[in-house]
């Protein structure tokens, strides 16, 4: 059976009715041995009654012997049954006088032959001896009444059996019966003889004729009203003090434990409510009133410890969504705003800033974390700084900040986001020890409602990730154009580049071919990377898109490296004469990344290895690249400076880093043709600088016949292009490898 | 001694007469006519000694204990004795009758049975007999030899002779005599009551009225002066039944009197060792 705890008030009312039961079970049982005992007394009365009969009976036979007896010794009776001549006088004078027969009773003598002496008008006595057979007695009906006549002889001497003649005594059994009371047991107005007329018995035998009622016991029925009574009044009395006790028992005890178990449900229900005071006034039972001195007690030191809780939570939440390093808010403090401010109705349109550092893992990288770390708070006080008072500002991780303004126009946004930009351009960042200038990208993204700030943060990060192209301004404002760039963040392309980078199988290359000039000879191949990913191939621009984005520059050149071990071990045809390998900045500076290939060009001494540094990478640390630069050329390699006039800085590296070979960017060989002419004399200037400054000189973009003459004309000592594929594959088709 | 001492003696002297009651003594009965029986007690004693007959007083029986007492000092003095009971008109009467009792019994019917117990004696062999009476008995006794002196009566011995006058002093019953004799000649027969000897109320018809009232004290005397017989007469000498001067009277008769010094009417206790002293005396004297 399944058990749950009782209320209280059915506790109660289960006890009353218990109670009221064993009440009523009480009375019941008091009633019933009450009647049973009333009825064993009565049964005990009948008895006394009967027996008080019997003896009453007894007595009476006793005295009509000893009456008889009497009579019969009695002088007087011989004189006169033998001389009845004053018979008359004697029976209705002596006899009365002397008082031997009761006056209740009458007496007769008769002759030997049965014949009275005198007949008796007054008493009609029975002319002739009554027949009592055996018995001495015999109940006749006379005057309306069964009487009882007693025969006995009158002998001549009690010593001599001559018999004189017989005495009759006549009586009315029932009256000398009620006479004999009072009885005890016995009603004797309810005696009557229970005998047809003419019974002949002996008076012994009386009893056995006579009916009656018992005597009521008054006070056996006394003693019964009054315990009756006093079981009824004990019943009460145990009732009303039941009832008393339940109505004590709810004043001091229901009543407060209903009280405190709603007080302390409440409490359970709002935990930090401030609860009525449980009880104003004392409880009258001890107990309780120190539960509930005891649960005050413990619920102001539990409100005491919600408050400590809840200030420590909220510093906990605090803590939670602030950036330890900056002070502003984090990551969580922005996804719980995001998600706030979507489902917040009344936010009509919403703008979402992206800031994020340029090139910020690269001075992380030159000048330790805690040059990292100030440059990031010095941003952060910045952009603090420059927004608006009511905006958070939101770091969500290494140098990526962002905030956002729920209502704001998208002017109002880019007006904030100059003001951040121009805050950021004008702190001093160099008294961190950074000799760089710091800049920051912002991307903003805006919408109305429904508010999408998954989407528009994909879109912030597009813009952003736009506005660090070089030569796009530092504030971009999300369109439709920049969807191209959703690769960035698209997952199966990041997928794919993480994939890659763990499972450099599936970098394939397109290795174009990089010719001599003028022989058009193949030197060696530029290895162009693709990812092979589900199905799809990612190009370049998309790989190295996330590859900056998310800063795996590193790994993705060891990566590539492997793959190109693969190659080189697989002794593909078109890596016979060499293979170029593009390095990011961060993999020119990596220890790692030039020790691989190193590695690799010891693994293949034969095989022509050259190392292209894209110009568009930042290198910080140029003595280390220098160094680095060094090391390859000692190992074998030969470098080159990759998309000259394209960058940062070119000239610089140019004079820093000892590469081999410089490669002109495709925009500035196609400016020999496509540009004014200044821009073209510009190109061919450098070119002959280079030249003459020994490097030798690389064309890329090659894609026609007429810029192919052109860079011959130059000194280009090679070209790379499409023009060149075409032409070394109607020369020499299995020299080009496809992927 | 004190009368409380001397009322212990006696009774212990009267439980001791019965515990030596005569082994001899029985229970006599005589009747007198067809459903009328006496009974008397006789104890016979020596052949050689005078009969005694005693007998009671008024309405008494012979267990009455002057006469019961006497009776047995005088059988085991070797007397044969006859204590016979009145019948009084009641068959086998063995107790006294009351005085308020229908009494149909008269003097000359006590003289009967005393006939016929003189008759009952003489059938006995005893050819003398001394006649002892207490109270009216004596009375009657001495009436019964002044009118029969039967022969065989040898001596007269009256205890506590009483003059026969009605209790409580009313001395003239002339005029209740009269009535009674005219209601018996109107043939009323109807009993009343009416002062008799110790009796305030005998009830009896007018006949044993007459008959009792007829012992007059001067009949005493003349028939004690008259008496043939040697008799003795014995009164108590704190008698308180007797009328003032009795005694004297008595002794005036020339009879011999003896008169025990402070006995009641009934000579019990110490004064029951006289009486028997003097009646052995007296019967010495006959013998």
């Amino acid at each position: 059976m399944r058990r749950y705890p009782l209320r209280i008030e059915q506790l109660n009312r289960l006890f009353l009715l218990l109670g009221l039961s064993l009440l009523a079970g009480l009375g019941l049982y008091a009633h019933l041995s009450l009647e049973r005992v009333a009825g064993v007394k009565r049964q005990e009365e009948a008895a006394m009654a009967q027996r008080e009969i019997a003896a009453a009976v007894a007595a009476l036979e006793q005295r009509l012997k000893a009456i008889a007896q009497q009579l019969a010794a009695w002088d007087e009776t011989r004189q006169h049954l033998a001389n009845p001549e004053y018979y008359v006088l004697w029976r209705d004078g002596r006899v009365r006088e002397t008082g031997l027969v009761p006056a209740s009773m009458q007496v007769a003598l008769y002759r030997p032959n049965g014949r009275i002496l005198a007949r008796d008008p007054q008493w009609a006595m029975p002319e002739a001896l009554p027949d009592t057979g055996a018995g001495r007695a015999r109940l006749q009906t006379a005057q309306g009444r069964t009487l009882l006549y007693y025969v006995f002889p009158v002998r001549v001497h009690a010593d001599v059996e001559i018999v004189l003649g017989h005495a009759v005594l006549r009586l009315d059994p029932i009256a000398e019966l009620r006479r004999h009371g009072p009885y005890r047991f016995v009603n004797a107005d309810s005696l009557y003889l229970n005998a047809p007329d003419g019974t002949r018995l002996d008076v012994a035998d009386l009893s056995r004729h006579i009916a009656f009622d018992p005597l009521p016991n008054p006070a056996l029925d006394a003693l019964l009203a009054e315990a009756r009574g006093l079981t009824m009044v004990a019943i009460a009395l145990a009732l009303l003090l039941l009832l008393f006790v339940m109505r004590l028992q709810r004043l001091l005890l229901t009543r407060p434990l209903r009280r405190l178990t709603a007080d302390i449900a409440a409490l359970r229900d709002a935990p930090t409510s401030d609860v009525a005071p449980i009880g104003a006034q004392p409880y009258r039972l001890l107990e309780l009133e120190q539960l509930k001195q005891a649960f005050a007690d413990y619920r102001q030191r539990l409100n005491a410890l919600l408050r400590e809780m809840r200030h420590t939570s909220d510093r906990f939440y605090r803590q939670a969504r602030q950036d330890g390093l900056t002070g502003v808010h984090n990551r969580r403090a922005f996804d719980e705003d995001r998600q706030q401010l979507e489902q917040d109705k009344r936010v009509s349109r919403c703008v979402l800033l992206l800031f994020d550092c340029d090139h910020f893992k690269a001075i992380n990288d030159t000048y330790g974390h805690p040059v990292g770390d100030a440059v990031i708070r010095g941003l952060a006080q910045c952009l603090t700084q420059a927004l608006r008072a009511d905006d958070r500002l939101y770091r969500l991780g290494g140098d990526e900040f962002a905030t956002l303004m729920p209502g704001a126009e998208i002017d109002t946004a880019l007006k904030v986001a100059e003001r951040c930009l121009e805050q950021v351009q004008r702190h001093d960042f160099r008294q961190y020890g950074v000799h760089e200038p710091i800049s920051i990208s912002i991307g903003l993204a805006h919408g109305v409602a429904p508010i999408d700030l998954i989407e528009l943060h994909k879109q912030a990060d597009l813009a952003m990730y736009a506005a660090k192209q070089p030569g796009h301004a530092k504030i971009v404002v999300y369109d439709d154009a920049l969807g191209d760039l959703a690769s960035l963040v698209h997952n199966r392309d990041v997928s794919a580049v993480y994939e890659a980078i763990r499972q450099p199988a599936l970098i394939a290359f397109r290795y174009q071919p990089v010719v001599s000039l003028p022989a058009l000879q193949r030197e060696y191949v530029e290895a162009l990377c693709r990812i092979e990913y589900d199905g799809q191939v990612i190009g370049p621009a998309a790989i190295f898109a996330i590859v900056q984005a998310r800063r795996l520059d590193v790994e993705f050149d060891l990566a590539v490296i492997r793959a190109i071990r693969r190659d080189l071990a697989a002794g593909l045809p078109e890596l016979r004469q060499g293979v170029s390998i593009n390095l990011s900045g961060p993999g020119v500076v990596s220890d790692k990344v030039i020790q691989a290939l190193i590695e690799l060009k010891g693994d293949h001494p034969a095989c022509k290895i050259v190392v292209e540094i894209t110009e568009t990478a930042l290198i910080t640390q140029l003595a280390v690249a220098t160094a680095n630069i060094e090391r390859l050329r000692q190992a074998g390699c030969q470098v080159a400076l990759d998309d000259f006039g394209s960058g940062y800085s070119s000239l610089r590296y140019l004079v820093n880093m000892p590469v081999d070979m410089v490669k002109f960017d495709m925009a500035l060989i196609h400016l020999l043709i496509k540009g004014d002419p200044r821009q073209a004399l510009l190109v061919e200037d450098i070119a002959e600088i280079v030249v003459t400054a020994g490097y030798a000189l690389v064309a890329e973009g090659v894609e026609n016949e007429t810029l192919l003459a052109k860079v011959k004309a130059l000194g280009f000592g090679y070209a790379q292009g499409y023009h060149l594929d075409a032409l070394q594959e109607r020369s020499q088709p299995d020299a080009i490898a496809t992927a | 001694m004190r009368r409380s001492t001397q009322a212990h003696i006696a009774c212990l002297f009267w439980l001791a007469s019965l515990c030596n009651t005569p082994a001899l003594a029985e229970l006599v009965t005589l009747q007198l006519k067809p459903g009328l029986t006496a009974r008397a007690e006789y104890q016979r004693g020596a052949a050689e000694k005078p009969a005694v007959l005693i007998l009671h007083g008024f309405l008494q029986t012979y267990t009455f204990p002057t006469v019961h007492n006497l009776a047995n000092g005088l059988a085991r003095a070797g007397y044969s004795v006859l204590t016979p009971t009145l019948s009084l008109g009641v068959t086998h009467r063995d107790r006294s009758l009351p005085c308020e009792a229908v009494h149909t019994h008269t003097v000359e019917g006590n003289r009967r049975e005393l006939d016929a117990w003189l008759a009952w004696l003489r059938a006995r062999g005893h050819q003398r007999v001394v006649l002892i009476g207490h109270s009216l008995g004596s009375a009657e006794l001495l009436l019964y030899l002044h009118a029969h002196r039967p022969r065989d009566v040898t001596r007269f011995i009256a205890v506590s002779l009483v003059e026969s006058r009605p209790f409580e002093g009313k001395v003239d019953n002339t005029a209740f005599v009269r009535a009674q004799r005219e209601k018996l000649s109107r043939g009323d027969k109807r009993p009343e009551a009416y002062p008799l000897s110790f009796c305030k109320r005998f009830v009896a018809p007018p006949q044993p009225f007459i008959s009792y009232l007829s012992i007059t004290p001067e009949r005493l005397l003349q028939a004690a002066r008259t008496l043939r017989i040697p008799a003795l007469f014995i009164m108590g000498g704190g008698d308180n039944r007797l009328g003032e001067g009795w005694i004297e009277r008595l002794q005036r008769t020339g009879q011999r009197v003896a008169v025990i010094p402070g006995a009641n009417h009934f000579l019990d206790g110490e004064h029951e060792f006289d009486l028997l002293d003097l009646v052995l005396e007296a019967l010495k004297a006959a013998a």
